[in-house]
């Protein structure tokens, strides 16, 4: 009991100290981690095993880390290191490729292609950032995507904010469709055994038909905004889109890193590569290729975000080896009275408001125990309520400033030119988007899943 | 011309943003204060209301976040906006008087900065308060510990340093003890002396 209390306790601090960022999120979920392994796995439980079990460093050891044969396994729990290692190997890609000024020059060749034109522009780098966001996380999709919006805002003289908004909503959304695209995604995928092509045909179709419902929207809600006040420009005083690219000989190589890693992603569940694997490789080519830049990558890597997800899921295994989250489950499967549609609608709408304040993947590593817990003892299929779980979460972060990273860094990029987004501005166009999606979702989930 | 870049922090009341004005005039140096963010704005094309309303404030902790040094707080990035203002002209080598907004902190990197911290006596500090504003004397009291809070908070929020501790400036001055003109000659001596010792 003293061991349950003191897990909670730790927790809500965890959640507490993370959102006043008295100290860096990093360090709060590692000190976190330290007490609840000293604390409750030490002093209170007695239990050397569980201290084991959650630090999970046997986990390297076994096949199954690397490679998996036939239907792919569930993670046993404590820290995922297999969303770890994988997170580290795509940022390693990552830096690779915006070093050669792949984004950049995506964003100003998509741009030269619809004319400079400010609706298709609007429309394509919708697409643009759902599509990215796919594969690459939101806070990189973004980064380049709103400056390059900024940049076209004044020279095309118009408003760069309703772009910024809708991009940082799509951003948000295509993480949703893959595995890959958004943590939760992956941490769900990598605890449950789940594939890339198992979210791409589920969460994936999802997401697609929600992306035609939210460029609809953003044109009907800002299209009276995207008016150009610029005169209209010879073609030739555009910039050229392969100035951006700081070297050809990397930007080509980006290009084949980022195509393998995608086809890698795309077939796992056939090659048998688990995440992890692939992270590794991709991580290992990027820098075998990068030469003398190698250093250089491995050091711009977010060892801080790394270390934030280690403390993370101890502190969730705390909670998870108390029984916390069983009884969590218990509460939720007493309140839905065993239906499956109303626990689903309370999965993705919790997992949704929690998420549009609170950072959404401590949320979803929790709520992935109380889901499996959920389905044993309802005896429901779990990927349903995963699904409910991974829309909610992903999506739920756009609906306020605070949400999401990619909010967060078009937030931050718009105001360096000047333009400051406010709660008001921000929430009045996407809270409503955000509600739109999840509805879509849960009425998808509801169609496609339930008898 | 040696850069020379004087910046003044103070306690509300106690003269400093005049110090600065005194200071900036017999420098002939432009003086950067509020007017700071007018320039700011006018570098964006952007009306410089919009930025008022978040001048000097610190944000609440629970309604933005920050990620990477990236924030989505009006208040952060309005700042932002102001260092990266101070820096660029620093950087070009410009001389100027700025007062407060971190920038002891900001600009402690170049050779030409002199930094000072302009402290006061409550009673003068609340007699020039009651003089200026036309409040009683608990309200003028009570107006100066507000703006002072708010200022520390500000500055404390956004540097490592701690705003009015003598550690964070070159000087600290009680303007009170050497009245106005009496304090603006010491710190013209002060900075002449800082001038002759740099390249």
């Amino acid at each position: 009991m003293i061991a349950q209390i003191l897990a909670v306790i730790i927790f809500l601090a965890m959640f507490i100290l993370i959102i006043t960022e008295v100290w860096e999120r990093h360090i709060v979920t590692l000190g976190c981690a330290l007490l609840t392994l000293v604390v409750i796995f030490g002093i209170c439980m007695h239990s050397p095993s569980a201290i084991i079990d959650t630090l999970n460093l046997k986990t390297f050891f076994t096949e199954a880390f690397w490679h998996t044969t036939g239907q792919a396994s569930e993670s046993s729990g404590g820290i995922n290191w297999e969303t770890i290692v994988f997170i580290a190997g795509m940022m390693i890609m990552v830096e690779g490729m915006a070093k050669s000024g792949f984004f950049r020059w995506l964003c100003m060749k998509i741009a030269k292609m619809v004319k400079y034109q400010i609706i298709p522009i609007f429309i394509t780098f919708m697409v643009l950032s759902f599509v990215l966001a796919m594969f690459i996380d939101s806070i990189t999709v973004i980064l380049f995507l709103a400056a390059v919006t900024v940049e076209l805002s004044q020279l095309l003289k118009f408003n760069p904010v309703p772009m910024i908004l809708s991009e940082i909503f799509c951003a948000n959304l295509g993480g949703s469709a893959t595995m890959c695209g958004d943590p939760p995604n992956i941490i769900i995928g990598t605890s449950l055994g789940m594939s890339f092509s198992d979210f791409v045909t589920n969460t994936g179709l999802i997401a697609i038909v929600c992306l035609v419902a939210v460029v609809i929207y953003f044109y009907l809600v800002f299209r009276k905004e995207l008016t150009s006040n610029a005169v209209t420009k010879n073609p030739a005083d555009y910039p050229d889109p392969s100035e951006a690219i700081t070297s050809k000989g990397g930007f080509v190589i980006s290009w084949i890193i980022f195509l393998c890693a995608v086809v890698l992603l795309v077939t796992h569940s056939q090659t048998g590569l688990t995440v992890s694997c692939i992270g590794v490789f991709i991580a290992l080519v990027t820098l075998l290729t990068a030469g003398r830049d190698a250093l250089d990558l491995l050091k711009k890597v977010d060892y801080k975000t790394l270390l934030f997800f280690v403390g993370l899921f101890v502190v969730v295994g705390g909670l998870e080896k108390t029984g916390i989250l069983t009884l969590l489950a218990g509460f939720i499967g007493t309140v839905s009275g065993g239906n499956l549609k109303v626990m689903i609608a309370i999965i993705i709408w919790v997992s949704a408001i929690a998420s549009a304040f609170i950072d959404n993947i401590p949320f979803a590593a929790t709520m992935i125990p109380v889901i499996n817990s959920l389905a044993a003892t309802q005896g429901i299929e779990i990927s349903i309520l995963a699904w409910a779980l991974a829309m909610g979460t992903d999506i739920g972060g756009s609906a306020t400033p605070i949400g999401a990273s990619a909010n967060v860094v078009g937030i931050a990029t718009a105001a360096k030119s000047g333009h400051m987004i406010k709660w008001g501005r921000y929430c009045k166009s996407m809270a409503p988007a955000t509600i739109l999606v999840i509805l879509i979702s849960m009425v998808m989930i509801y169609v496609r899943y339930l008898p | 011309m040696k850069q020379l870049i004087i910046s003044i922090g103070r306690e509300f009341g106690s003269a400093g943003h005049e110090i600065a004005e005194r200071l900036a005039k017999r420098y002939g140096l432009p003086l950067y204060d509020h007017n700071l963010l007018d320039e700011v704005a006018a570098s964006h094309n952007m009306d410089s209301q919009e930025l008022q309303e978040y001048d000097e404030m610190k944000h609440n902790k629970f309604l933005y976040r920050s990620i990477n040094g990236m924030s989505s707080s009006p208040a952060d990035n309005v700042a932002n906006m102001q260092f990266n203002f101070l820096l660029d002209k620093a950087e070009k080598g410009q001389s100027f008087v700025i007062v407060g907004r971190c920038s002891e902190t900001i600009l402690k990197d170049y050779e030409g900065l002199v930094s000072v911290f302009i402290i006061g006596d409550m009673e003068s500090k609340v007699a020039r308060v009651q003089h200026l504003y036309g409040k009683s004397e608990k309200e003028a009291e009570r107006f100066i510990r507000e703006k002072d809070r708010k200022r520390k908070k500000y500055h404390d929020s956004r540097c490592k340093s701690k705003w009015s501790d003598s550690h964070t400036y070159d000087l600290s001055l009680n303007s009170s003890k050497l009245g106005l003109e009496g304090s603006v000659d010491f710190l013209a001596d002060y900075i002449d002396r800082r001038m002759k010792g740099t390249k």
